[in-house]
């Protein structure tokens, strides 16, 4: 068993009218079956409403499965006991930075983590340490959150999750509110993460871009896995993504373009540097 | 008619410690009917300056006209000014409060005094403008999807009958089909009915795509002005302060150092195809 393996989750929740009575029940996931490995970097995309969120809920027991298992490390999330250790395991960043800060400095908030666990504040120190150098922030440690840039503060937060010594962690759209310089930042701290500390990471996103580096894709769709894969397999197939509200890099849908206007090249090109190795490929073929 | 800005600037906190100057010295014309993109880092003043626009915000010193009048003028009805020029805030879809989508949409011009006919009506073109089916306007706003949730919020801004239109990052948040359709329609809004819109945007390859112009913002000031085939030519610039060029920009660079001869200033999928297929002698 991998480090978070879910089996046939199903969740539904009761849609209620204001007088609270029963409208209808929706399935938000709909027998989800994965099983994520240890160091493993796992993209989820999917259009609103796919129930990609949903899903991330539940690996840090946030929801519980209405059907099936989900297990963190071995630990059933629906066992209450195990709770605490469940979210010290799979920690957990959200989309809006400004609504996980507390701390009035930096290492003031990264440090609250390690602190409610008891840790000894020798330790904390060194956690807090070691984490803010792990996103890059050590340099701010002793600066003011309110006043760093969204995708610092972001990478504060992914800070304040590494401090617990997570096994895994899961980002619900870390980017979504940032500006280009603040998405490299925090993507490339992301990756540096899961190559240099071997970190599980499981990124719930938008961005297409963001996701040709993982070594698998999730794409949901009303509440199923609808396609998995790696990158490459799963850009190839640029039509079935616009079905379902989705989108490739720009690379891959340059490459589309120029297909369909007659210029032969590959499938699941991801990068410029790909679609420069085809394209000058084939300009030295026709010689 | 048109919006003049004159040595715009603006200091928040003034006569305290804490004193920063958000814009400084803007100077800036928009003429009717044009599509104008905003960009600049978290932080660089867009947001302050589209609230300039509208009155939310007053300039330390400068003048702003609309459509020739100085706002700042005694007699300059402030009030009206902010339902010509119609903001939408970032996630505008926080402020939907009402029982019904229809309700919600009704209330920015009711507060305008007009009639119940009349508000109605301008409601349901608005719905009908942002491409709201029927079926949901009686429904609750916090049933709908987050697209069209945000949809509704910007409906409720465009019943009010706005000469200009400004949207602050519409799209973030929403999924890449949900982005494509509000900036669609936000487009087809700007040809149908020639108003002005300036789009406030993290996104590169939207501006890229969809506006006429864009203006780059750093530090309070205006750093660029120009198409966007102008001002990301300027990519190294913008890496420099936080932005970047559409990704297809970056293609197009990595393809001619690789002896493709293409016309790097391409901004769009379609310009790029065109310039390879050429460049490819097809």
């Amino acid at each position: 068993m991998g480090i978070v393996k879910a089996s046939d989750v199903v969740y539904e929740y009761i849609r209620r009218d204001e007088e609270g009575n029963v409208e209808g029940i929706t399935t938000a996931i709909d027998r989800v079956n994965f099983d994520i490995a240890p160091g493993e970097f796992v993209a989820i995309v999917g259009h609103n409403g796919s129930g990609k969120s949903t899903l991330a809920k539940h690996i840090n027991a946030i929801l519980n499965p209405t059907e099936g298992t989900v297990w963190v490390d071995g630990m059933d999330t629906g066992d209450e006991g195990s709770l605490w250790d469940i979210r010290q395991t799979a920690g957990m960043v959200f989309q809006n930075p400004d609504n996980q800060i507390i701390g009035q400095v930096v290492e003031e908030d990264v440090g609250f983590g390690p602190e409610n666990l008891g840790i000894p504040t020798k330790e904390i120190w060194e956690r807090v340490e070691e984490s803010l150098r792990a996103v890059g922030m050590y340099e701010y440690r002793k600066h003011s959150p309110n006043r760093l840039s969204g995708g610092q503060k972001q990478r504060v937060s992914i800070a304040g999750v590494l401090a617990m010594h997570p096994r895994c962690i899961v980002l619900d759209e870390p980017t979504a509110m940032l500006d280009p310089s603040g998405r490299r930042e925090v993507i490339r701290a992301v990756r540096g993460l899961n190559q240099v500390e071997g970190m599980t990471v499981i990124l719930i996103t938008h961005y297409m871009e963001e996701i040709i580096h993982a070594d698998r894709v999730f794409v949901m769709d009303q509440g199923k896995i609808a396609m998995e894969g790696t990158p490459r397999e799963i850009f190839s197939q640029v039509e079935r993504l616009k079905e379902l509200r989705l989108d490739v890099p720009q690379a891959t849908l340059l490459a589309h373009e120029l297909k369909k206007r007659g210029v032969v090249l590959p499938d699941g090109i991801l990068t410029g540097q790909e679609l420069a190795d085809a394209l000058v490929g084939k300009k030295r073929g026709q010689g | 008619m048109s919006i003049i800005l004159d040595h715009v600037n603006y200091r928040y906190g003034e006569g305290t410690p804490l004193e920063t100057a958000a814009l400084k010295d803007v100077c800036l014309q928009i003429p009717d009917g044009q599509f104008v993109g905003i960009i600049g880092h978290t932080g660089s003043g867009k947001s302050t300056l589209v609230q300039h626009l509208n009155g939310l915000l007053k300039a330390s010193s400068g003048r702003i006209y609309f459509n020739g009048e100085d706002i700042y003028d005694k007699e300059y009805d402030r009030k009206k000014l902010r339902s010509r020029v119609g903001l939408v805030f970032q996630y505008p879809e926080h402020q939907l409060f009402e029982t019904d989508v229809f309700t919600d949409v009704c209330f920015g011009p009711k507060n305008l005094g007009l009639d119940r006919r009349e508000t109605e009506l301008r409601a349901y073109d608005a719905l009908r403008k942002v491409g709201l089916p029927d079926e949901l306007f009686y429904q609750s706003p916090f049933d709908l999807s987050g697209g069209q949730k945000r949809r509704a919020a910007i409906a409720g801004v465009l019943a009010m009958k706005p000469e200009v239109l400004i949207l602050d990052e519409p799209t973030a948040g929403l999924d890449p089909r949900g982005r494509d359709e509000i900036l669609g329609q936000i487009r087809e809004l700007q040809t149908k009915t020639g108003m002005t819109i300036l789009l406030v945007s993290h996104s590169m390859e939207d501006v890229a795509e969809y506006v006429d112009r864009i203006i780059v913002m750093n530090r309070g000031s205006v750093m660029y002005d120009g198409t966007p085939r102008e001002i990301f030519t300027h990519y190294r610039e913008l890496e420099s302060v936080g932005l970047a060029a559409p990704q297809v920009t970056y293609i197009l660079h990595e393809l001619k150092d690789r002896g493709l001869d293409v016309d790097v200033s391409a901004t769009t999928i379609g310009e790029a195809a065109d310039t390879v297929m050429r460049a490819l002698g097809r």
